[in-house]
């Protein structure tokens, strides 16, 4: 199986702060990934170190996407989204002033072939592609449950919708690799459980690679193909669910040292 | 709903400015005092050129330029420059240059004009814009400030007198704080200027004003203008969705230099103009004049804004006009300085709407368009906390 996504030995200092250090791993094509760890482990710099907001100090990030290999260090957060990168984030960013529909819409903006000059003018080419793009986008609303609310202001939704929002928006993009950062911060038992099916589904659909940083373990675990786990910005395991939930540098990392020991007694 | 297609507008933008143009010739021959409202008019027409130009940039993209000035001055200076220059090689009489210049002779002259200020102005904002609006903040504000101060300087501070190299000597023909009065005349005394001829009849400038509406309702209304205002928002989640903001702010910097660089040409090359292009059309206070209709309007809205232009520039100048009057008839009033008390009301008004409006007077919305469409504000507590830059 090709990955689609390879970070090798990545390292992103923030001044003496080592966010990141030397974090390697590999995600399958058509794979859920998880990337877990405690509050500060560095997952959500991992995130930004892929979509190019912050740029590695040291190693590699290659993206297989389209057919081609694409190395991702030293992009800039556009081009690394042209590539196939989308994302979400954790504190939810919505174009504020906008409505529901205009926030999906521009990310179609890569995909609109006719120029500014014939959009001014309103050639046909021009409307065709406005209409499409529209209709994608509604199709994408509708998808995510937000279809009735396609001309409200984004920021009146209610915290779950805007999160939803957000996926749409992501997915406007048309990318490969769909990077979620903590989408079920938020949710109650009932709503985690259906996104975790919105997830698979999504998957299968738009044919993506997932990747999610998330703390709710009811979502990592019951989602995830593989898990990644963080602590202090450095790997201390990966594997199955099962082998991740049974390993002893995980528990340590989640629950402190001492604990650890009596909780691997009680596992194993 | 039908949609008119865009040729059959401008056909019919066309014909109204024609209705215009010839409107304004009938009244200035019928000379019944109608003068003072028509260069209000013509005042108008021009300040929603400028105006219009610079909300792309304030208003869309969202990115503060206070050096609006310095390419309204440019374009001034550079319209004056080519329409004198052109006039002379198509060897029109010097005597018909400035007042009796054949309909012809100007729609040759004008649209060169247009074309060469516009180019020019899009290069230069280019280089302004390139190296500032790569970043994100405020340095765009401190260095239009510093361009359009630079570049009058410049202009203020060369004269003939000390111009050695051939760059000096080029601004010093420029005519430092006495003004720039076209060319010299070829074979003429020094001090003998070709004058700029006025070649923007009501026509054009009315023309422009509407085209130029036109043209920023379009653009807000595209994918472009929809993704300049993701920009203005959030310039994480734009480009995280493949928006580049570099690119979509040095556009709309560079469209607002062209739209200011002809605002400026407008303003010297119309008729009944000046005729004199000085450096004092580059001062920082004109560079807020726009800001001022820009945010009076609302920034953002292009009717909005193209009101607000039409609403300072007319009691901007009606102002003045009342106080004098006043003064004049009205013996009680005879000691006062119509020129300063103007501004202080001017002042005070701006503050009234500013207290009451806020956002301006339409907001982001057009002329046309109801106050919140769409869903009911949220509550607070539905607005998740501010984003920082390190969310890890």
């Amino acid at each position: 199986m090709t990955a689609a996504l390879v970070l090798s030995h990545v390292d992103k200092r923030f001044g003496g702060l080592r966010a990141v250090g030397d974090v390697s791993f590999s995600v399958d094509e058509g794979s859920i990934f998880g990337l877990i760890g405690p509050n500060g482990a560095g997952k959500t710099t991992v995130f930004n170190l892929v979509t190019g907001v912050y740029r590695a100090d040291v190693g590699a990030i290659r993206l297989h996407a389209k057919g081609k290999d694409v190395e991702l260090v030293g992009l800039a957060p556009a081009a690394i989204a042209a590539a196939g990168v989308a994302r979400t984030f954790q504190n939810i960013r919505l174009f504020a002033s906008m409505t529901v529909l205009d926030n999906v819409l521009v990310a179609g903006e890569l995909r609109r072939r006719a120029n500014l000059v014939s959009e001014i003018v309103g050639t046909k080419t021009a409307r065709d592609d406005e209409q499409a793009l529209e209709a994608r986008a509604r199709k994408l609303l509708g998808e995510m449950g937000l279809e009735n609310l396609a001309d409200a202001p984004a920021t009146s939704l209610p915290y779950g919708s805007q999160r939803r929002l957000e996926i749409a928006r992501a997915l406007m993009l048309e990318p490969k690799l769909l990077l979620l950062d903590e989408p079920a911060a938020g949710l109650n038992y009932g709503e985690a459980e259906s996104l975790k099916e919105q997830i698979r589904t999504l998957r299968d659909e738009y044919e993506l690679t997932v990747i999610l940083v998330e703390h709710n373990m009811q979502v990592v675990m019951g989602v995830c193909e593989r898990i990644h786990v963080l602590d202090h910005g450095e790997t201390i395991a990966e594997g199955t669910p099962e082998e991740v939930r049974r390993d002893r540098k995980v528990i340590a990392a989640y629950l402190g040292e001492e604990e650890a020991e009596v909780s691997a007694e009680v596992v194993s | 709903m039908r949609r008119v297609p865009t040729f059959v507008l401008l056909l019919l933008g066309a014909a109204v400015c024609v209705g215009l143009d010839l409107a304004y010739d009938a009244a200035v021959s019928a000379d019944r005092g109608y003068k003072f409202w028509l260069t209000i008019a013509v005042m108008c027409a021009i300040n929603v050129v400028g105006a219009t130009a610079l909300n792309i940039v304030n208003g869309m993209a969202g990115q503060f330029s206070i050096g609006h000035a310095g390419f309204v001055g440019l374009g001034a200076y550079l319209g004056g420059f080519v329409a004198a220059r052109v006039a002379l090689l198509m060897k029109i009489p010097l005597d018909e240059l400035r007042d009796n210049l054949s309909l012809t002779h100007s729609l040759i002259i004008f649209p060169v004009v247009v074309l060469s200020v516009a180019a020019v102005c899009a290069l230069v904002g280019l280089v302004v814009g390139l190296p500032s609006l790569r970043l994100r903040g405020d340095y765009l504000a401190i260095v239009t400030l510093g361009f359009s101060e630079i570049l009058r300087l410049t202009v203020l501070g060369t004269n003939a007198d000390s111009a050695k190299n051939p760059i000096t000597k080029g601004i010093a023909a420029l005519g430092g704080s006495l003004g720039y009065r076209g060319p010299s005349v070829p074979g003429g005394d020094p001090g003998d200027f070709v004058g700029i001829p006025s070649v923007a009849g009501p026509f054009w400038i009315f023309g422009l004003a509407a085209l130029m509406v036109f043209l920023a309702y379009r653009l807000k209304r595209s994918g472009f203008g929809r993704a300049l205002r993701a920009v203005r928002e959030d310039e994480i989640a734009a480009s995280a969705v493949g928006v580049d903001p570099a690119k979509y702010k040095i556009t709309a910097f560079v469209l607002a230099a062209v739209g200011a660089g002809i605002a400026g040409a407008l303003l010297v090359l119309r008729r009944d103009g000046p005729g004199i292009v000085t450096p004092a059309n580059m001062k920082f206070d004109k560079s807020f004049e726009v800001i001022t209709m820009v945010i009076l309007g609302g920034s953002g809205s292009v009717t909005g804004v193209a009101v607000g232009a039409v609403l300072y520039t007319t009691v901007f100048y009606a102002a003045e006009e009342g106080l004098l009057q006043l003064s004049r008839n009205y013996s009680a009033f005879a000691d006062i300085d119509a020129a300063a008390l103007r501004m202080t009301l001017f002042a005070a008004a701006l503050i009234i709407v500013m207290l009451v409006r806020p956002e301006g007077l339409f907001g982001e919305r057009e002329v046309w368009e109801r106050k919140s469409k769409g869903g009911p504000k949220p509550p607070t507590s539905t607005k998740p906390a501010v984003a920082t830059e390190a969310e890890a």
